[in-house]
């Protein structure tokens, strides 16, 4: 399990910006030590230390005017085009796609990399998550803790049944 | 009615921030250069009135992913100025150890991934990339260390966890740091390395005017180059202790920018940052980087802004050899911090973040809950000169292709590293060229 980690982009202070750092408290007493559960507020450079050659879950807050706030997107990190994210909040500039680009270029890519966008609406300083941010973000958490529990060789997890 | 031309770009990339950045000009110079900002800092002053002073540290930390360390300093200093604390030495130098992790981080950061490219003639670090992949390389390599020295400090290498007020959570034997100084001492040969490159860059030629000098203000302590504590210095003869600032210094509110805007009372613009703190405080750089910037030339004053990417490399030296020195010091503190009853005060804290000086006032009540706040931003403090040197800069430039003049405002406004305000989006630009008219 420790060639998996998860990581969160986003400000933890910024509304549903936060729902990442949400996310990656929620899984920590699940998951650490034996999966590092990475907190990136905002130095994306970084993120090519810490996920090249790993198996990656990647939580982040998206802005998208045709989806619901709470709405889930699913991505292919390494496969798929990136949409913009507000996980540029603190990059100085380099954002996620950029980082990908830059990891394919320098040989620096995780193995793979399973993007959780889900859709936020309120984004100001000191708010908090917004109600169906929050619960979008507990069904991400369950599905992390699946797909783990999978490549872990453990059952598949199945409190919610 | 004189027609316009206008030229945008979507938004200018590598810097830090939201805002629009509006020049209209035409051949007999530039009329307006507005540098806007949606988003300042004021929501977090205002988010950590009522909170426990405690808090004060971790919180600040985040209005800025790439310089926490900077916020955690000012604010811890302020509070321990509040409840008259003094830390013994060794708490002191374990500060200045994580603060040189910092500096080396963003300001390799801003070198490799953010500047370079202009220089280069590319339009990102990825672009950049392609073409060298080593240089990219190479910078991150180097920032890999800083990470590594504040993650060893702080907890962890983002939003680091372990700067408390009074002192640290936790504090490292010299046994824990020892692994970490043979990382350090490679870095510092990339980092010599690094300033033999930045050097040999091409710079566009810009000098102001004898009537038109920068006023540069950082930090100066008797003997260490600035970063933690220090007084208020100027070229101009300002002398200040910090707890003096308000006195000299004005914030101001501009109408299109809901940021507000810094000036010294009575004199207005000033010039915070590495070019700042270098040419007042060249002489407690350490005798390598002063050895290094002699032998490449370097002068110890400096006033073309685009030479700042120079000056930054020198402190990616200095901070390295800076740290290996407080490594090769370290004692273990006795206590990893020291605590006072607490009660009511103000307490004011200056420290010098990679982009310049970041000026903190708090006041506290009796139960230690945070009355009022003031942040002070480098970013801030520079948006007039920025402006400026645009004013200045156009005029020499203007025969150039709008692409490159626009590539070229980009650059000088790169020269500040503007962090705008620590947690937003992007900077639209908007080049307005209006045809000459007769009056």
């Amino acid at each position: 399990m420790s060639d998996w980690a998860v990581i969160s982009l986003g400000n933890r202070f910024r509304g549903d910006d936060s729902v990442g750092p949400y996310v990656l408290h929620r899984l920590r007493p699940h998951l650490e030590p034996a999966v590092p559960c990475i907190e990136n507020g905002g130095d994306i450079a970084s993120l090519l230390e810490v996920w090249k050659d790993r198996h990656v879950c990647m939580v982040d807050a998206v802005a998208a005017d045709d989806l619901a706030t709470g709405a889930i997107l699913r991505l292919d990190g390494l496969a798929q085009e990136i949409l913009p994210s507000l996980c540029t909040t603190s990059s100085h500039g380099i954002n996620l796609g950029e980082a990908l680009e830059m990891g394919r270029l320098l040989q620096a890519l995780p193995q793979r990399l399973e993007i959780y966008g889900i859709c936020g609406e309120n984004f100001a300083i000191s708010a908090g998550l917004s109600p169906a941010v929050q619960a979008a973000a507990e069904i991400v958490e369950q599905e992390i803790l699946a797909l783990l529990n999978t490549y872990s060789g453990g059952s598949p997890c199945t409190n919610n049944r | 009615m004189a027609k316009s031309k206008t030229i945008k770009v979507d938004y200018l990339a590598r810097v830090e921030g939201e805002g629009a950045l509006y020049i209209r000009y035409d051949d007999a110079g530039v009329h307006d250069v507005k540098l806007k900002i949606f988003e300042p800092p004021r929501f977090f002053e205002g988010f950590m009135r009522g909170r426990d002073f405690r808090e004060a540290p971790d919180i600040t930390a985040r209005i800025c992913g790439i310089c926490p360390i900077a916020y955690q300093m000012s604010a811890v200093h302020a509070m321990e100025d509040a409840l008259g604390l003094t830390l013994p030495p060794e708490l002191h130098a374990l500060r200045r150890l994580i603060y040189c992790g910092e500096w080396i981080e963003s300001h390799t950061l801003h070198i490799y991934m953010l500047h370079a490219p202009d220089f280069l003639g590319y339009p990102g670090a990825v672009a950049m990339a392609k073409d060298h992949p080593q240089i990219v390389q190479d910078g991150l390599s180097i920032k890999k260390a800083g990470n590594a020295i504040v993650g060893l400090l702080g907890g962890r290498e983002v939003h680091p966890i372990n700067v408390r007020v009074g002192g640290f959570y936790r504090v490292p034997s010299a046994g824990e740091l020892q692994p970490l100084r043979e990382q350090l001492l490679h870095g510092r040969d990339m980092a010599m390395e690094t300033v033999r490159w930045a050097v040999s860059l091409p710079f566009p030629k810009f000098e102001r005017a004898l009537s038109e000098q920068y006023e540069f203000v950082a930090l100066s302590h008797s003997n260490e180059y600035p970063m933690n504590r220090g007084s208020i210095v100027s070229t101009r003869g300002l002398a200040i202790p910090v707890r003096d600032y308000d006195s000299h210094f004005r914030e101001e509110h501009v109408e299109y920018s809901s940021a507000l805007h810094s000036t010294l009372i009575e004199r207005g613009a000033y010039f915070v940052g590495p070019m700042a703190r270098y040419n007042l405080n060249y002489d407690r750089l350490s005798p390598m980087v002063r050895q290094v910037a002699g032998e490449m030339g370097f002068p110890p004053f400096c006033a073309n802004p685009f030479h700042s990417i120079v000056v930054r490399s020198l402190e990616v030296l200095f901070a390295f050899d800076e740290a290996v020195r407080l490594i090769d010091e370290y004692r273990k503190p006795d206590v990893a911090y020291i605590s006072a009853e607490t009660h009511a005060g103000t307490g004011y804290g200056a420290t010098e973040a990679p982009r310049g000086l970041l000026y903190h006032r708090y006041s506290i009540d009796d139960a230690g809950k945070i009355t009022e706040a003031k942040i002070v931003a480098p970013t801030s403090q520079n948006q007039k000169t920025i402006e400026d040197d645009l004013r200045l800069m156009l005029p020499k430039f203007m025969h150039l292709p709008e692409k490159q003049l626009q590539a070229q405002c980009e650059q000088a406004i790169r020269n500040y590293d503007p962090c705008i305000s620590c947690s937003t989006h992007f900077l639209k630009m908007n080049l307005q060229r209006v045809e000459r008219t007769s009056s």
